[in-house]
């Protein structure tokens, strides 16, 4: 699928940047979690779950968008995008307003902080790049000329 | 002893970082010469992939899983990124070798503070 860029694919041109950034953040995710849940889940075992929980989401919507958001994989993109919308907001507020509530930081504190706010920012990028690149629509990215090859 | 090396592959990644921002800005793709230039940070995090295995071998400190997870990842990103610029013959290949190449030097600042600064 190396070929055929613009409307109905979430891969090619910009989506190839939105992948890159997603990929790095489920694997640094991924890692930090892993590494935690292995290494001192009895410390905070709820903010680590979680952490995991959120590195998850994040290694499906690389997966989803990189795949090209085409039929399922597309349904799979904005459930997991959603998710991570929501999750940042939910567990952010929480973590502020009840600062009590997680032993540890996870992803989603304080609105991704320990991440360079990227977890906040990212999802609704990605929600937009989802809308952007709906079937049907001549989304102009890279190549005008290219007709819609998504269902 | 270990710090140059920590500087010099800062240094590296900002360059590239700011040559691929470069084209990116002037929507090209990225070019051979560039891949060369992540050849020689990649050359970089081997020479300290060896010397810190020789440094920890000889006692030195330092969270192991941590430390070698981080540099690993840091291997990882350019070669990804060199992969993606053969795919995708536009300027989001530069903004991706950007990114990359900004991503390393963050983990080397990463790696350097794990090692314990010394």
């Amino acid at each position: 699928m190396a070929t055929a860029p613009g409307a109905g694919t979430t891969a090619h041109g910009f989506g190839r940047l939105l992948v890159a950034v997603y990929g790095i953040l489920a694997f640094a995710a991924i890692g930090r979690s892993a590494y935690q849940v292995a290494t001192k889940l009895d410390e905070a075992p709820l903010a680590y779950l979680l952490s995991l929980l959120a590195a998850g989401v994040y290694a499906v919507a690389t997966i989803a968008l990189a795949r090209g958001g085409r039929g399922r994989w597309r349904a799979v993109a904005w459930c997991a995008v959603a998710v991570e919308a929501t999750g940042v907001i939910v567990v952010g507020t929480l973590s502020v307003v009840v600062p009590g509530l997680f032993d540890e930081a996870t992803v989603w504190s304080a609105f991704g902080q320990g991440y360079g706010y990227v977890p906040l920012v990212l999802p609704f990028v990605g929600l937009w790049w989802l809308w952007h690149t709906r079937p049907g629509q001549h989304a102009r990215v890279t190549s005008p000329d290219e007709s819609t090859e998504a269902r | 002893m270990v710090l140059p090396l920590f500087v010099l592959a800062v240094a590296l990644c900002a360059a590239l970082a700011g040559w691929a921002a470069w084209f990116a800005a002037r929507d090209r793709a990225v070019i051979l010469r560039q891949l060369f230039a992540a050849g020689a940070v990649e050359a970089v995090l081997v020479v300290q992939a060896v010397v810190a295995g020789v440094l920890q071998a000889g006692g030195h400190e330092v969270d192991g899983p941590l430390f070698w997870g981080y540099l690993l990842t840091a291997a990882l990103l350019l070669p990804i990124a060199a992969a993606w610029a053969f795919a995708e013959r536009t300027r989001w290949s530069s903004v991706v070798l950007c990114v990359a190449s900004l991503t390393v030097a963050f983990l080397q600042w990463r790696l350097w503070i794990v090692w314990g600064g010394s």
